[in-house]
């Protein structure tokens, strides 16, 4: 498929505004996509790698500036691509606003054809950009960059330049996907559903279900090495638990970060919950697993950082390990981290051979536990069964006392649901909630601190994008505004005066003592008394709390 | 089988040539010599360099092809005195290269060849002017251009015989022209293209100052920069596509 075309149909698709035309015009798309099929769906939703896997473009938006300005022709630098930013206010407009292709190529004449980018060149360009590594390397993905932008169209460009900072803005997401592939495949939406649970891999899915139908669909299942996206929880009550289910597992909370462990006999690979490879940062997590699995496993947990006499350490400590690329060894010295494993969505039969593995995703939670259980000695956190209210407030208070965030409910026959919130599980804070919030902009500060972003506007995720609900000031120290205008300056999108426009890259986790209507901020609500608890480094911008949960905590105050 | 000897100023000046354009690069090992061709990532500039047997000390192979990252080797190359000697040497079961300079032993992890970009075909060129000039005004050029734009027009006046350069910026603008007595030679013929200073400038860097630079240069085409390296025993060539002429 000429890239030509795919930006016609993504053209075409960002005009529509129904949700059923969208779905309607992508489902043609995908039926048309032949054998680029798995790259056209990744395409769609602004991705050029499957979510489980860890590779990334690693271009910030500046160097994508930087190739669009050399492509746009004699004397244009990079910063006049930012101030038309400030103008278009979108990356994907400025693109399309320059003529590209003054630049020849040498193919041009060698009598070889220099003609039209195909959906698979962009790929496998987008591929190398990610493969460009070390001394040099910048250069390289510039460079890279340019030759695509230099043979683009305008409407190629504005697509191009989109796919490349990962934001297509052309309203498919994932429910989409999923039903347009339903449609153009003919196959059942809950068997697309399930396999996109169990693989993660939006391309995969496609072609399966294109190819095999649902019986292939149905053959998938999941593997190790492929992260697949954590089961989530709600916030809930003990009364209503014990009202749905009669008896619920309860777990201790802890103050950890959520890590997935897949072992496959041999070696053990660790994924964040954003499914970022975490192996590296956690040797004693790996060393642990490794000696105590007999089997093939993949097992959802929490990592948390204890002290020399393993008492829990706060969250912050753990996220120091999970970012930690250097001096690894030296981290550990200064915090331990240990698995406490509360789940078990695949597991090989002990005894048997190493190909009889079985996916648990569709056994109750009982179930699981008890597999989990043969599985390992230690590293399980602790659980109980308990039918009466009176039993769990115990539960909580005991560990409250310990030092642990609180705990969790769930429903004993529940499935596991990758990706879903669901109402299956159920966390119980006692205290203020605290929102995961994307930092969308920011100020410099004055005097002394003029050379350090300061004032930062969060957001919560809307179905459009993101709308700000504050301003977080306080509760950072010095040192950690250093480290966050670090962290920050990459994602500079434009400046205005002392006013920054971030894209939304980095979430705060922010304490708030309440929840105000509010005309000042877009998404109508303001948070009073917002402090900065820290980053969560474990969490992506599209993992950041939605309007709803605020709509819904603000009305439940 | 790959066992040679070369001095370390030969073997930087083979490197840079080509690492000015690419990072890493398939080495093919012939009987007379290396031979190396790369594009860079989008397609505009290329080189093509020979060096031969006779450039080494010694130089033993039976053929063969291997895969280098260049600025790995820059680095081990850049521990010798441009007077010593280093010592290559392949092992062809592990497909590492082992470099030794003055008792400093290197084992360099070789890439597969086949996951480097292809190698370019040579586009057939028949350019109407040559101009041959020192290594050095090359660089006066480039240099003062840069100054003022990011593109530079080279073109040949083929009724005064005269070489120019012309570098058009925003608000200021940078001319030069060199007649026929400034330069060691000159076929007039005619000659105007436009091309881009990120690329000549590092193609620049590889050219040495007192290096004899032939240039070869027509309308709207490819500019050819061709000049020797390790006396006479390298030849390399840089090719370069224009950027159309707006006005």
């Amino acid at each position: 498929m000429d890239f030509a075309a795919f930006a016609d149909r993504a053209g075409e698709i960002d005009a529509e505004s129904a949700d059923t035309a969208v779905t309607e015009r992508v489902s043609v798309l995908l039926a048309d996509a032949g054998s680029e099929l798995p790259t056209v769906v990744r395409f769609l939703q602004g991705r050029v790698f499957p979510a489980h896997d860890s590779r990334t473009l690693d271009i910030g938006p500046a160097l994508c500036y930087e190739a669009i300005a050399r492509a746009a022709g004699q004397n244009v630098t990079a910063e006049d691509v930012e101030s038309r930013l400030a103008d278009r206010g979108e990356i994907g407009a400025v693109a399309a606003s320059y003529e590209f292709g003054g630049q020849q190529g040498l193919g041009a004449f060698t009598g070889g054809d220099d003609g039209g980018l195909t959906v698979a060149e962009v790929d496998s360009t987008l591929r190398d950009v990610a493969a460009a590594e070390g001394d040099g390397s910048q250069d390289t993905k510039r460079d890279l960059l340019f030759g695509l932008f230099n043979r683009s169209s305008p409407a190629e460009a504005r697509y191009l330049a989109r796919l490349v900072l990962g934001e297509m803005r052309i309203g498919v997401g994932g429910g989409t996907v999923r039903d347009a592939v339903s449609e153009a495949f003919d196959v059942p939406v809950d068997a697309v559903e399930r396999a996109l649970q169990v693989t993660n891999d939006y391309g995969l899915v496609a072609e399966v279900a294109r190819e095999d139908g649902t019986d292939g669909l149905g053959e998938l299942r999941l593997e190790i090495g492929r992260p697949v996206q954590a089961m989530l929880a709600q916030t809930g009550t003990v009364t209503g638990a014990l009202e749905d289910w009669e008896t619920a597992a309860v777990e201790i909370k802890y103050d950890g970060a959520r890590v997935q462990v897949h072992y496959d006999g041999d070696d053990v690979r660790l994924f964040s919950r954003n499914m970022e490879e975490v192996t590296e940062p956690l040797p004693e997590v790996v060393t642990f697993v490794e000696r105590e699995l007999d089997v093939p496993a993949i097992l959802d947990g929490e990592v948390v950082a204890v002290d020399e006499d393993g008492e829990p350490l706060p969250f912050q400590e753990v996220l120091r390990r999970f970012r930690r690329k250097h001096d690894v060894a030296k981290a550990r010295e200064d915090v331990e981290v240990r698995l406490q494993a509360f789940d078990c969505l695949h597991a090989g039969v002990p005894g048997s051979d190493a190909e009889s593995v079985e996916d648990l995703l569709d056994a109750p939670l009982r179930e699981r536990r008890q597999r989990l259980e043969t599985l390992l000695d230690a590293g399980v956190s602790e659980w109980w069964l308990a039918e009466d209210a009176e039993e769990i407030e115990a539960i909580e208070a005991e560990a409250l006392q310990s030092g642990h965030e609180g705990i969790m409910l769930k429903d004993p026959e529940s499935t596991y649901s990758p990706g879903r919130r669901g109402k299956h599980w159920r966390k119980r804070k006692p205290d203020v909630e605290t929102l995961d919030l994307v930092v969308t902009g920011a100020e410099w500060g004055e005097g002394r601190r003029a050379e350090l972003l300061g004032t930062f506007e969060v957001s919560v995720r809307t179905p459009d994008g993101y709308a700000p609900v504050g301003n977080v000031a306080t509760g950072i120290t010095d040192e950690q505004l250093e480290s966050l205008t670090e962290r920050l300056e990459p994602h500079v999108r434009s400046e205005d005066g002392v006013a920054v426009d971030l894209e939304p890259a980095v979430v705060f986790e922010v304490g708030y003592e309440e929840l105000q209507t509010s005309s000042t901020y877009e998404s109508g609500y303001a948070l009073r008394f917002p402090r900065f608890l820290g980053v969560r480094e474990d969490k992506g911008p599209d993992d950041a709390d939605t309007l709803e949960r605020v709509e819904r905590l603000a009305a439940e105050q | 089988m790959f066992n040679a000897i070369v001095s370390a100023d030969t073997l930087q000046a083979t490197l840079d040539s080509v690492s000015v354009l690419v990072e890493e690069c398939k080495i093919h090992l012939e009987e007379d010599g290396l031979e190396i061709r790369a594009v860079d990532p989008a397609n505009v500039g290329m080189v093509d360099l020979s060096l031969s047997a006779s450039a080494f000390e010694s130089y033993e192979t039976d053929g063969g092809l291997i895969g280098v990252n260049l600025s790995r080797l820059e680095d081990i190359a850049g521990m010798a005195d441009a007077d010593q000697l280093i010592h290559l040497e392949l092992d062809e079961e592990t497909r590492k290269l082992h470099i030794a300079i003055d008792g400093l032993e290197y084992t360099l992890a070789l890439i597969n060849p086949d996951s480097i970009r292809q190698e370019p075909d040579l586009p057939d060129l028949d350019l109407p002017a040559q101009i041959v000039l020192e290594g050095r005004d090359i660089d006066r050029a480039v240099k003062a251009s840069d100054m003022v734009s990011d593109h530079i027009e080279l073109g040949v006046d083929d009724t005064d015989d005269l070489f120019y350069v012309d570098a058009e910026g925003d608000t200021d603008d940078v001319h030069l022209e060199l007649t026929a007595e400034d330069l060691i030679d000159l076929t007039a013929g005619p000659a105007s293209s436009l091309f881009s200073l990120d690329y000549l400038k590092d193609m620049n860097k590889a050219i040495p100052s007192d290096a004899e630079v032939t240039v070869d240069l027509g309308e709207e085409f490819p500019v050819k920069l061709h000049f020797e390296i390790a006396e006479g025993q390298g030849q390399v060539t840089y090719m370069l596509a224009p950027r159309v002429q707006s006005d």
